[in-house]
């Protein structure tokens, strides 16, 4: 580790850390995220963002806003909340109650190459969702503080964004396969049986 | 070539009531000056939340995020927003196959003139880009076509995807 530099906890440490207190939530996921996340914890109220990169937040929003006695989690990256960072105003505005927005904070579009994302570690998340008006905001340098600190968080009157400095996964780019015929988005596929789940909730 | 009659205004209390009609639960709006004196209506309205976004692209994210929670709402914004927020119409309510309803005004439109006529390119590419994304849309040019909103609602069901109403006149 370069000295002064901050020290970073393991994706799959941090999601852990949410996967013990996975329950009823409806957990909206995106980019590097998703599989992992779905290995550990996934069920019928996992929303994955696929196809439109920096919307997670909002779409979480929506339900939140739809099933205010339901938690929603948006377990979201730093390079797609740079390409949406006004929905920290739309949210702190909305004021849901019930609502974590995780910002993963690796500093590299994971996905596509590990290319810079400009919000090295001197950036924080966590301060511009305490500007944008969240509720609570906190960021993170390793998993077991997170642990400790999680539970007081969730019993918060939202919204809450946790900002956690993660690693580079290194998963790299992958060409994704050529769409058929055939082919029908993901997202169609995923979100009527979430619908589905959370009727009557 | 101009339209074969002028476009003239509906009144706010017309398309809040259509909307009421409609079962509309929630409208996700970028403020447009253009429907001005109907968000004046919402922002009042016990019937209706008026949610706002900052960007056109959440407040399409944020309706598909209603509609997952069982919601009916609609989108309002304006043709600049419409231009700003293509990827997100395509990748949510187009991809996702979301029965998504758009309101959007034609703010500047000359009502003397048809919008794809119009000399103004704001105005001008509104129609041509809803062709382009092969998405319906219906022009409301006066007061009796507010009942589109209600068709557009069912044309939305039918092909589970999006629908959109352009309000060719600023609202009364």
């Amino acid at each position: 580790m370069t000295p002064g530099a901050p020290s970073r906890m393991s994706l799959n440490s941090a999601l852990d850390v949410l996967a013990r207190r996975r329950e009823d939530q409806v957990v909206v996921s995106t980019m590097t995220v998703m599989a992992p996340w779905g290995e550990r914890a996934g069920n019928e109220r996992d929303l994955r963002c696929v196809g439109f990169m920096g919307g997670s937040s909002t779409l979480g929003l929506g339900v939140a806003l739809a099933k205010p006695d339901v938690p929603v989690w948006v377990l979201d990256g730093d390079g797609s909340l740079a390409m949406q960072l006004g929905s920290l105003l739309t949210i702190a505005n909305a004021a849901p109650r019930r609502f974590l927005h995780v910002v993963f904070h690796n500093g590299v579009y994971d996905t596509s190459g590990a290319q810079p994302v400009l919000a090295d570690a001197s950036m924080s998340f966590a301060k511009l969702a305490e500007g944008a008006g969240y509720a609570r905001a906190a960021r993170f340098e390793d998993a077991e503080t997170f642990d400790a600190a999680l539970d007081e968080l969730l019993e918060v009157d939202g919204p809450v964004l946790v900002e956690l400095m993660t690693q580079p996964s290194g998963i790299g780019y992958q060409r994704r396969p050529a769409a058929t015929a055939e082919t029908v988005p993901a997202f169609a596929l995923n979100w009527p049986a979430v619908r589905d789940s959370l009727a009557g909730a | 070539m101009t339209s074969a009659s002028e476009a003239r205004a509906v009144p706010a209390a017309d398309f809040y009531r259509a909307m009421v009609d409609a079962g509309i639960t929630d409208v996700v709006a970028v403020p447009d000056t253009h429907v001005r004196s109907l968000i004046t209506l919402l922002l009042d309205s016990s019937e209706i939340r008026f949610i706002q976004a900052a960007t056109e692209d959440e407040a399409i994210t944020l309706a598909a995020g209603l509609m997952v929670g069982g919601r009916k709402p609609l989108v309002q914004i304006q043709h600049a927003g419409l231009y700003a927020g293509v990827n997100h119409l395509r990748g949510v309510a187009m991809d996702g196959a979301f029965p998504m309803v758009f309101m959007i005004g034609l703010l500047g439109r000359d009502p003397a003139r048809a919008p794809r006529e119009h000399f103004e390119s704001l105005v001008r590419y509104a129609e041509p880009i809803l062709d382009a994304l092969e998405i319906p849309h219906h022009l409301i040019d006066g007061p009796e076509g507010v009942g589109l909103l209600a068709t557009a609602y069912e044309e939305a069901e039918a092909r589970r995807g999006p629908v959109a109403i352009l309000v060719g006149e600023q609202t009364s």
